[in-house]
């Protein structure tokens, strides 16, 4: 029996001619979890695919438990006890959890017809292997993303797996929900199990991992234990830079302030806030899921519609009616979902970046020319360093990162006052990220007034000048300069 | 040069497709009829012919781009036409000048795009305030409006259409030019424009893809969606007033095949209710094809007329398997956005 449970070595695959994996080599201990990490379009998810089966290996030598294995098909691959467990979780929402737990021992056991108590031992079996208590009669589409990841992590177990791949399971998960997703890795590592964790989230993967493999462009950087890393070299191997971490000083905040709210409440959402936000300055809402923090910012934006209270721009009174009126009053707002609320996208790029501004590149009868899109487009483009050759081409095509650019653009390709970013950096790689918030700071230093809505609190203690801490729909604290600490946010917010 | 080729094909290939179809069907049916294909007589019907359902087709095209479907489009253009023609009806006397008479069939004329106007926005309410799918309220909205005009005219047609109307309606202007033709042409031209060179096209095309972040990004789509409506269903009770002047008369249930047929065509080019996509040259390739087919299965005089329905089918799903195998798969074209690490 060999020292690794799993082998790779010079695993190459290349897909009409672009390298997609050039000679990776890594290899996965028993009872360690192992944490594959790099930024977006590294090649991550091609070797798990690889792995379990969906890809097919040009070149290299995997070895499982020490005996090499030629071709793995992912019924194979599902037989020497691999299993992943993809970031859509592969369930049947509308069917329930004691249902999604039995159905594939049932069909791969070749049973045709239902047996109620068979289906639950079945369920019950695979929910006290990682003693987990959940209503089995429970509809799966209803539960929550943390509790769907565990029932599928069940349901992987029920097949003696030996090595389970996560790929990126916190990207939807609170900070609470990570805590018990790593509790139950841990208890699955101690009994045995291998567990590969794809991730690009530093702190996570320095908390949770023994060994880890580092990635970028198709190659592997680094393989080895943890320990050898330091956060700043881990995050060097994972971008090909250095990083510095520069705190927000804000150079010119206006005295008056240019948004006010007053007593500002919406029903069961959030109660009676009042804040001031000046020109220059980078404030943070923060709070966790359900704080009130994006109802806050829709009502902002014009798409919810505080009964009590007062919202003042430039010293005057307005009612945001809708998106239209909050365009008119050069509020902006970038949301927290790109792929439904920020992009269209099976359009250009182009489309998408002027979408916001139609009206000021058409003439008065709406009369509107393509080059004249194109041109402005490709301004931003430029400014951005929108990593694209033709800005017709469809925004699906590009990384995240590159698409939070876009929905920024489109917003600041008109005159504003204030911009409202809601989560701007989720799902965005380290390098990415980075760009983004130089953005936001250049952006504050020329004198727009900026909220980040964040529960990401290392970018809002990088980023914001102030914070507001919301709670149960209140404000429960605000902090400015040095007092800016996730350990001053996270004493207010638990 | 053939690396352009494979470029243009690539992109277009909607149109290489339909294109292409089009190249068979008439090789195929001037190897079997040619006698018969390649008469003025053929074409002039072919001409005659397609505009009808062509309107009907621009005009549904905008509800499919904006992401919608509307199925009453008929039976609201049929009550229309009803209308119009009893007003037309009432207010013509032996007589009268020509001049009379066009001034009430203009006023006609208003009556059926006022009355496509009110079916638009009740669709669009409906679809964009009271969020009914729209294929349930167009669907109801279309038994609303066969009711109304069953219930006004008994089930029978409507006539007494002014002779001047149907005189114009088969004219031939400058000796080739049919006049329903005419209005086609017109019609194309309008809403190629707008698709290509206004904001509303390029905002119409934005809502299909996603109406959310199209109301993200401070566009008015529900604004939009009762104006996409309306504008189509205007076009579409015009498509009714041609067949008004093809039949002389108006009916409660005249042309409802078309409701099909329009989508189906639809489809063909590629403008898939999905929306946010679709070119509308191909869907006057589409709507050019459909009618050779259709002519070209008449020309076989020895066929039962009982079953030409079932050939016209047959040779449809034909139709459709090659284009859907040829274009990468009609509706599974667009897939679900993909999920972002």
């Amino acid at each position: 029996m060999s020292e690794y449970l799993l082998e790779m070595t010079g695993i190459c695959k290349s897909f009409s001619g672009v390298h997609a994996l050039k000679n990776v080599n890594f290899k996965v201990r028993p009872g360690k979890v192992m944490c594959l990490a790099g930024e977006n379009g590294c090649g991550k998810s091609t070797l798990v695919k690889i792995i379990s089966g969906v890809y097919t290996k040009d070149e290299g030598e995997v070895l499982f438990e020490g005996k090499p294995i030629t071709k793995i098909t992912p019924a194979e691959a599902t037989k020497l006890g691999i299993q992943v467990i993809y970031q859509d979780l592969s369930i049947f929402p509308n069917l329930t959890v004691m249902e999604n737990l039995a159905i594939n021992s049932e069909i791969t056991a070749g049973k045709k017809l239902v047996n109620r108590k068979r289906w639950e031992a079945t369920a019950k079996e695979a929910l006290s292997k990682i003693g987990y208590n959940i209503d089995l009669n429970a509809k799966m589409g209803e539960l929550s993303v943390a509790d769907k990841q565990l029932v599928a992590i069940c349901r992987a177990l029920l097949f003696d797996a030996k090595l389970i791949i996560m790929d990126e399971p916190t990207t939807a998960l609170t900070k609470k929900e990570v805590d018990a997703l790593f509790k139950t890795a841990r208890q699955l590592r101690d009994s045995g199990i291998a567990i590969m964790f794809i991730s690009h989230k530093t702190e996570e993967i320095f908390e949770i991992s023994d060994d880890v493999c580092i990635m970028r462009n198709g190659e592997n950087v680094f393989a080895g234990p943890t320990a050898e890393l330091t956060p700043q070299q881990f995050t060097y191997h994972m971008t090909g830079r250095e990083l510095t971490d520069d705190h927000f000083i804000p150079k010119n905040v206006s005295k008056e302030p240019v948004l006010k709210t007053e007593h500002l409440t919406l029903k069961d959402k959030f109660e009676d806030v009042s804040f001031e936000l000046h020109k220059g300055e980078i404030l943070g809402i923060t709070g966790l899921l359900g704080s009130g923090r994006t109802e806050l910012a829709l009502s902002l934006f014009g798409l919810e519609h505080p009964k009590e209270g007062t919202i003042t721009l430039n010293g005057e009174q307005v009612k945001i009616s809708n998106p239209i009126k909050a365009q008119k009053l050069k509020i902006g707002y970038v949301p927290e979902d790109r792929l439904t609320e920020g992009l269209c996208l099976q359009q250009p790029i182009s489309d998408n970046i002027t979408l916001s501004s139609l009206k000021r590149l058409s003439n008065a009868i709406g009369l509107i020319k393509n080059q004249d899109i194109l041109d402005d487009a490709n301004i931003w483009k430029e400014k951005f360093s929108i990593k694209t050759d033709d800005v017709r081409k469809f925004a699906s095509t590009l990384s995240g990162g590159n698409q939070q650019k876009i929905v920024l653009s489109k917003w600041l390709s008109n005159d504003l006052d204030v911009l409202i970013l809601n989560g701007p950096t989720v799902g965005v790689d380290v390098g990415a990220k980075q760009d983004i918030h130089a953005l936001v700071h250049n952006l504050a230093n020329e004198g727009l007034a900026v909220i980040i809505i964040s529960d990401d609190l290392s970018e809002v203690v990088v980023n914001c000048s102030r914070v507001i801490v919301m709670k149960e729909g209140r404000i429960v604290g605000e902090m400015t300069g040095d007092d800016i600490t996730e350990n001053n946010i996270l004493d207010i917010i638990r | 040069m053939l690396a352009k080729i494979k470029e243009f094909s690539s992109k277009n290939n909607y149109t290489v497709m339909l294109l292409a179809l089009m190249v068979i069907l008439l090789v195929f049916f001037t190897i079997t009829k040619a006698g018969t294909l390649w008469t003025v007589g053929t074409w002039k019907g072919i001409v005659m012919q397609f505009p009808e359902f062509g309107l009907m087709t621009i005009g549904v095209m905008f509800c499919f781009i904006s992401g919608n479907i509307d199925m009453s489009f008929v039976a609201l253009g049929d009550f229309a036409a009803i209308m119009a023609v009893r007003y037309m009806a009432a207010h013509t006397a032996e007589g009268m000048s020509n001049g009379q008479v066009a001034g009430v069939i203009l006023v006609g004329l208003l009556i059926v795009t006022v009355i496509g106007a009110i079916g638009g926005v009740i669709n669009g309410v409906l679809i964009a305030y009271l969020n009914i799918p729209p294929v349930m309220a167009t669907i109801a909205m279309q038994l609303v409006w066969l009711g109304l005009s069953t219930a006004l005219t008994q089930g029978y047609a409507v006539t007494g259409v002014p002779s001047l109307y149907t005189e114009i309606g088969h004219m031939m202007l400058f000796g080739f030019l049919p006049v329903p033709l005419l209005v086609f042409i017109i019609v194309f031209a309008i809403a190629a424009f707008l698709l290509k060179f206004t904001t509303y096209g390029k905002k119409l095309y934005m809502i299909g893809t996603n109406v959310k972040a199209a109301k993200f990004s401070a566009i008015n789509t529900k604004g939009m969606i009762i104006g996409t409506f309306v504008l189509a269903d205007i076009i579409c009770c015009y498509g009714c007033m041609l067949m008004v002047s093809s039949m002389n008369s108006a009916k409660a249930d005249y042309g409802t095949s078309y409701v099909m047929s329009v989508i189906l065509i639809l489809v063909l080019a590629g403008v898939l209710p999905d929306g946010g996509m679709g070119k509308i040259f191909n869907v006057l390739l589409a709507v050019v094809s459909i009618q050779i087919i259709s002519s070209g299965v008449n020309m076989f005089s020895n066929l039962n007329p009982y079953h030409a329905s079932l050939i016209w089918g047959g040779l449809l799903i034909l139709v459709l398997i090659l284009s859907t195998k040829f274009t990468g798969g009609g509706f599974k074209l667009r897939k679900s956005p993909k999920k972002n690490k």
